[in-house]
């Protein structure tokens, strides 16, 4: 060791670099390379929005209004509690977005934590007046008797039939309603504002309890193999040889119509895809090193299944999940088309079921705007797995 | 028809094919590379030429534009002749190309496994290939099929035509390459390593096959390989191919006894002896250059163990000279290269035939 | 190949059996459970009649007996072959044999359930039957295309322009080739609803030229009403089969034996046509199976908009008509229905790849 060596300058590591380089990372920025799948993530963001912010959006009760001098907000009297409980999410996530420097995971349960809270409150605090008197403020408007009022940009809400005037009955689009309104009465603009909860929901929720099922099930085929896949693969041969809409319209026909109900089913019903999928990754991983270590290491089966098979098999189910969600709004829609939708949920196949049996008059405004909404939403799931697929599995890109 | 091949072995007859400085161009969205370049040699009726090189050498490119198999909008010729008894395969048209493939010259491949159509029987592919070039019909085409069959040594060849490609062997779907290569009498068949995918034993029945095939027939063959000892064992004149270009050419006695390029001698040392003492086994220093990345001048100097900093060998190539009679070599340190004739690479020699053994009666 | 097809048939049983007991569940968990699927309407009829039909079924369904016992009375009745009541007593009365299928009745139709699905599978059969080979074909067809022209634009427009397809919902795409193309208002090209014209029984089977001008015929005037139901059930189908038909020529193009076909001196007509068709085709019916359970279920939408009386329209108007009975056997049958096509896909591919041996596995 001479004196006056220069001292060792370490050459900084590249963190950006580094990190970018990483699997999900990678795999991340691919898919928003995808112009497809930006496309699609920008409608599917829309959609959101327009689902939290609905009766912001489309509303017959004003926000603020100035009756004699009285200032009241009935908007906010008549929120649901699913209302509040979205707008208190969308801020919690927002919240949650902006602390950069938290871990994903603690930020993910924060915003979980607040929402099992809310949850329950909302159910206890928030009582909407059960019936609603559409006409209350445009009757009062209509007799002078308004001296302010903030309405939402929409001034009609999903189930106001516009009882108070029926020459406003199946209307081409107008100023007023700039989508038309339907036989019924009913704003078609407000009513595909309102159905966006619907199909969201729908389309997130199925997809979830058929990706649970699914993983479960073809997780345990993976993994333990012998017996338990012959079963399991028996089981998987039956659901897919039912015809899916049967089996829908079978389980509709025995348990009913409400809107929870319809969503279990649908999972039900297509948790086939995911479990393929787990089950051909499971038992690729099974072999690989790193699992032969753990069971050589003594973990326990839950370790093993949780923390090394699953988070390395999870990656062809995000792209089942897009393609999922995609396939279970089509699903309800078909049903509300068929009649056996959720019971009086707004949705969008139910407004295009107008349109069945009518005969000689075709009323484009209902054919093609509810219609255009449902073809958005699946081409932007669809794109979005497109693009997930093609970043995930080079091997099945073209 | 068959060809007889003539009593004199020593007359200078045409030779069957003659490659005339042939070079061909890729076009790949990184720019050209050109694998093949200035590439010359003759093929004689009878004979077994043999093209030995390392892999990326461009030795299947150069076989396989000899039938203009090379797939046409990335590839292209950019110059030069493949003369078939003084025509201009080059130049044909793509059909009059087709009656030339499979007719004159057929070829066969490395890999027997994948080479034939997995839904197709034997029998309908070999049919294929003659129905496609004599006017027979069909049971005719299967009988010449059979007798193909029966040709390569293929027991019970009646049965075997009706058979699928998955049930057979390696070997045997080599056979049937062979046969269906065969069919129609070609006079030159090219070889693209067939027997590197195939067991030793296979692999030495194979080339029996096709040296007594080549004997019976007078055909000749252009057996493209990597291995000396296959070279050593079936050829009648060598070119040995470097990164693009024919670096030696000269007949097999020649070549072994008296190796002229520095690669050709590296290629020599690296082969492990038996009965030596052990020791590191010799290698040419480097590696293989890219067709992207072709060094400038001669393209064996960064590796070659000749050179000793000489400037011209960095700057200009050497090109492939007639350093003895009948022996061609591409480098400037041979003894007074500069001064030999640049002449087309054109060898007519066949080797001896190898006699039967006979059993020593006493 | 008799064997295979048998052994193919013996596999598929287990399944089917999955299936009756799925459906078995669903009848049971179901709010009502087994007696209300055997005895709808009870609220129609007056208690005396309610207590007579009720203890018939019971007796004759053994709903007073445990579920499993149920479950194979239900499932003897709905199977073809099982045990033939000769009688009371057993084991001496009761035979085993083929014997007719027992779908049960139609509460309101009052017809066996048999009847109505004899009428109505035959419908959704053509339809079904007609589309498919023509959506096969023109997958078959246009895949080729893109993989000859590969990069082209007819390649990048046309996988685009069939990937939009596929994400236009039926329900859609079947409303607005309604609206547009069939409606008096617009461009009234095609009818808009039902198989028949309501005159059919009068038309003559081909067409014919009459006193009174062209007549087309029923079998015309039974296509010109199949145009826009089999445009809507398969303008989505192209999608994947032209991008796998696509995918496997290219594969099979860049492939060894197509050099050999090649080195043969065959023409890029021949190898593409022959050689590498064949080998393209065995991709394409083994995705073709696994999409005939979305046809058969597919069935529902598009006979539900065009009015026309098959399968699915028939298990539509059963789930609102609260019957059923009829809604299960429509499901079974279609399943079955499923099941056969499978069955029907493995002989194709058996037959077109020659490397799938007809022995047993393993050989």
């Amino acid at each position: 060791m001479s004196a006056g060596a220069a001292p060792i300058t370490v050459p900084p590591i590249d963190l950006d670099a580094a990190i970018t380089a990483s699997f999900w990372g990678r795999a991340i920025r691919d898919t928003f390379r995808n112009v497809g799948a930006c496309i699609g993530l920008v409608w599917i963001v829309l959609l959101i929005i327009v689902a939290v912010l609905t009766p912001l959006l489309a509303n017959t009760e004003p926000l603020i209004v100035k009756v004699n001098g009285k200032i009241s907000w009935p908007m906010l009297r008549y929120l649901t509690p699913t209302d509040v409980i979205l707008f208190i999410l969308a801020a919690a996530v927002l919240i949650a977005a902006a602390f950069r420097r938290v871990s994903m995971g603690r930020r993910a349960m924060a915003v979980g934590a607040v929402l099992l809270i809310t949850i329950p409150l909302a159910y206890i605090f928030v009582h909407p007046p059960v019936t609603v008197d559409w006409q209350e403020y445009r009757d009062l408007a209509r007799a002078g008797r308004i001296q302010y009022e903030l309405m939402a940009p929409l001034p009609y809400s999903a189930n106001d039939y516009q009882r108070d005037d029926p020459s406003q009955v199946l209307q081409p689009p107008s100023r007023a309603h700039p989508l038309g309104t339907e036989a019924n009465g009913g704003d078609v603009l407000s009513r595909m504002i309102h159905a966006t909860r619907i199909a969201l929901s729908i389309g997130l929720v199925s997809t979830g309890i058929a990706v649970i099922i699914g993983v479960a099930i073809g997780g345990l085929m993976g993994y333990f193999v012998g017996r338990i896949d012959i079963l399991g693969m028996r089981l998987i041969e039956i659901f897919e040889a039912i015809p899916t809409l049967f089996l829908l319209i079978t389980f509709v026909a025995f348990f009913g119509r409400s809107l929870m109900l319809i969503m279990v089913i649908i999972g039900l019903t297509t948790w086939t895809l995911e479990a393929r999928f787990i089950r051909a990754e499971f038992l690729r991983l099974r072999k690989q090193d790193f699992v032969q270590a753990a069971i050589a290491g003594g973990l326990p089966l839950r370790s093993i299944l949780f923390r090394h098979l699953l988070p390395n098999g999870i990656a062809p189910i995000l792209v089942t999940s897009s393609f999922s969600i995609a396939s279970a709004i089509l699903l309800e829609t078909y049903l509300s088309f068929l009649g056996l939708g959720p019971v009086d949920a707004p949705s969008w196949g139910q407004m295009l079921n107008q349109l069945l049996g009518v005969a000689g008059t075709f009323v484009w405004w209902i054919a093609i705007y509810p219609g255009l909404a449902i073809f958005l939403t699946v081409f932007a799931y669809n794109l979005l797995g497109e693009a997930l697929r093609d970043a995930l599995d080079p091997k099945l890109s073209r | 028809m068959r060809w007889t091949p003539s009593s004199a072995d020593n007359v200078m007859a045409q030779p069957l094919l003659e490659l005339r400085g042939l070079r061909i161009a890729f076009d790949t969205d990184r720019g050209q590379i050109q694998p093949v370049q200035a590439v010359s040699f003759s093929i004689f009726p009878g004979q077994a030429m043999a093209l030995v090189g390392e892999s990326g050498c461009g030795k299947s490119v150069t076989a396989l534009s000899i039938l203009r198999l090379i797939p046409s909008p990335p590839g292209k010729v950019l110059d030069g002749q493949v003369l078939l008894q003084g025509r201009d395969l080059l130049q044909l048209s793509e059909k009059q190309m087709r009656s030339v493939r499979g007719k004159d010259i057929a070829m066969i491949f490395q890999e027997p496994m994948t080479s034939l159509n997995p839904v197709f029987t034997v029998g309908e592919q070999i049919v294929e290939a003659v129905k496609l070039h004599q006017r027979v019909d069909t049971r005719h085409a299967r009988q010449i099929a059979e007798q193909a069959m029966h040709d390569v040594g293929i027991a019970d060849p009646d049965k075997r035509l009706d058979e699928y490609p998955h049930r057979l062997s390696g070997g045997m779907r080599q056979r049937v390459m062979i046969a269906m290569a065969l069919s129609c009498q070609p006079r030159l068949l090219i070889a693209d390593e067939p027997t590197t995918a195939l067991d030793v034993t296979i692999q030495a029945q194979i080339l029996e096959l096709l040296r007594n095939l080549r004997q019976e027939r007078g055909m000749s063959i252009l057996l493209i390989t990597h291995d000396l000892g296959v070279v050593a064992g079936n050829a009648d004149a060598v070119a040995v191919m470097y990164a693009s270009k024919v670096v030696e050419y000269a007949t097999v006695f020649d070549l072994f006894d008296s190796p002229q390029h520095p690669y050709t001698e590296g290629l020599f040392r690296a082969i492990p002896r038996l009965g030596r003492p052990g020791g590191r086994l010799a290698t040419i220093a480097g590696t293989v250059p890219s067709p992207r990345r072709f060094p400038s001048g001669c393209k064996f100097h960064p590796r070659c163990p000749r050179m000793n900093g000489d400037p011209l060998c960095a700057q200009t190539e050497p090109a492939l000279r007639e350093v003895m009679p009948g022996h061609w070599a591409a480098c400037h340190h041979v003894q007074g290269f500069a001064a030999k004739p640049i002449t087309q690479p054109t060898i007519d020699f066949r080797r001896p035939a190898v006699p039967p053994v006979v059993e020593a009666t006493q | 190949m008799g064997a295979y097809i048998l052994r193919r048939l013996l596999l598929m049983f287990p399944t089917l059996i999955g299936v009756t007991l799925v459906t078995f569940l669903v009848m049971i968990c179901s709010p009502g459970g087994l007696r209300s699927v055997i005895v709808s309407h009870e609220g129609l009829m007056d208690p005396r009649q309610r207590a007579a039909v009720e203890k018939y079924y019971s007796k004759k369904y053994g709903l007073d007996k445990p579920l499993p016992v149920q479950y194979l009375l239900w499932l003897n009745k709905v199977s073809f072959v099982g045990v033939k009541d000769a009688g009371a007593g057993w084991p001496a009365s009761w035979r085993f044999g083929f014997k007719p299928v027992d779908l049960g009745e139609s509460i309101v139709h009052h017809r066996p359930v048999l009847d109505m699905v004899e009428e109505a599978l035959p419908i959704t059969l053509l339809l079904n039957g007609i589309t498919f080979p023509i959506m096969m074909g023109i997958s078959l067809w246009t895949g080729i295309k893109a993989a000859q022209h590969r990069g082209g634009v007819g390649d990048v427009v046309g996988g685009s322009l069939f990937l939009g397809l596929w994400s236009i919902p039926q329900v859609w795409a079947g409303v607005l080739l309604v609206g547009y193309l069939a409606n008096r208002n617009f461009l009234h090209w095609f009818p808009a609803s039902g198989l028949h014209d309501l005159r059919d029984e009068e038309m003559n089977f081909l067409p014919a030229r009459l006193v009174v001008g062209f007549h087309c015929g029923w079998l015309l005037d039974t296509c010109w009403h199949l145009v826009l139901p089999v445009v809507c059930f398969m303008y989505a189908g192209f999608a994947f089969s032209s991008k796998l038909t696509r995918t496997a020529t290219l594969e099979n193009m860049a492939a060894d034996f197509v050099r050999t076909a090649r080195a043969k001196g065959v023409s890029e007509r021949q190898v593409l046509y022959r050689h590498v068709l064949r080998n393209s085709l065995l991709p394409l019916i083994t995705y073709s199976a696994t999409i005939i359970p979305g046809l058969i279920g597919g069935a529902i939408i598009v006979e539900s908009i065009f009015g026309i009386p098959g399968m699915g329209k028939l298990g539509v108007d059963a789930v609102f008509d609260k019957d059923k009975e009829m809604v299960l056997s429509t499901t079974l049958v279609a399943t079955v229905l499923t099941l056969v096509s499978y069955l029907l896909g493995d002989i194709a591919y058996a037959i077109a790849d020659p490397r799938v041996s007809f022995e047993a596995e393993g050989t």
